[in-house]
C-alpha cells in the first residue's frame, strides 16, 4: 500500500478514537478510503507491524492505539464529554495530553483497590499523593507490549 | 499491564512483596504528566510516524530520567 495512504489511515484511526471513543472497524476503513475489506485489513496488519497500533491476536480489531484502548480497562478517562479507556496508568494521563483537553481520570490503587482520581485542567495536572510504578525497564518494553 | 497506580509507597511495597518483584521506577503524578505531555502531545498529527530509540532516549534525558531503568541497552 502507498505509504501516504497508510499514514492517512493511522491518523484516521486516532481521529476516530478521539471522536467516538472507540476504534474504527476494518469495514469503516474500507469505506472511508475506498478499499476492499482485504486491503483495509492488510493496512491494519502493516500498521501493527510498525507498532503504530496493536491488533487483538488473530483478529483485525484494534486492541490499542496508545494511549487509547479498544477495550474497557480499569483506567477510565472522562474528556470532551466522552468516556475513554486507557491502556495503563501512564496512558490515562496520555489521553488528555493527546487530546489537549481537560480530563477526569478514575482508576484504583493496584494493591488496595482504593480509588485514585486525577484531574487535568488547562493542561495542568492537579497534584496527588499517588505514585506510578513502572515494573519493566525500557529496554524490554517492546518484548510483550500488552504486558508492559 | 504493569504501569500501575499506587496510593502510597506503603501499598507499592506490599504489592512488590506479594509478587516477589523488584522495584522498577517510580514517578510522581506531576512527573508522569510531564512525560505524558512530552510523549503524546503530537500523537494525533498526520506527520507522527513513531519514534526512534534515540528520540525516546532524548525525551527521557530531557525529563531527568537517566537511570539504567530508562536506558536502551
Amino acid at each position: 500500500m502507498d505509504e501516504n495512504k497508510l499514514w492517512d489511515i493511522r491518523a484516521f484511526v486516532y481521529q476516530h478514537f478521539a471522536d467516538m471513543a472507540r476504534p474504527p472497524l476494518v469495514d469503516e476503513i474500507a469505506s472511508q478510503f475506498a478499499l476492499t475489506h482485504e486491503e483495509a485489513a492488510s493496512a491494519y496488519e502493516e500498521l501493527h507491524q510498525r507498532h503504530a497500533l496493536y491488533l487483538r491476536p488473530g483478529t483485525h480489531d484494534i486492541l490499542m492505539a496508545n494511549p487509547f484502548s479498544g477495550v474497557e480497562t480499569p483506567f477510565r478517562v472522562r474528556a470532551n464529554g466522552k468516556t475513554y479507556f486507557a491502556n495503563c496508568a501512564w496512558d490515562s494521563l496520555g489521553i488528555p495530553a493527546t487530546l489537549h483537553a481537560d480530563a477526569e481520570i478514575g482508576a484504583a490503587c493496584a494493591q488496595s483497590g482504593d480509588p485514585i482520581r486525577l484531574s487535568v485542567t488547562d493542561q495542568q495536572v492537579q497534584n496527588s499523593d499517588a505514585l506510578v510504578h513502572f515494573l519493566i525497564p525500557f529496554r524490554e518494553w517492546y518484548n510483550d507490549l500488552t504486558f508492559t | 499491564m504493569n504501569m500501575l497506580f499506587f496510593q502510597s509507597e506503603e501499598t507499592l511495597h506490599e504489592w512488590l512483596a506479594s509478587r516477589e518483584a523488584e522495584r522498577g521506577a517510580v514517578l510522581s503524578i506531576p512527573q508522569l504528566w510531564e512525560l505524558s505531555q512530552r510523549w503524546y502531545h503530537n500523537r494525533m498529527a498526520l506527520e507522527y510516524h513513531g519514534r526512534t530509540v534515540e528520540q525516546v532516549q532524548e525525551i527521557f534525558k530531557e525529563l531527568g530520567l537517566t537511570s539504567a531503568f530508562w536506558q536502551a541497552m
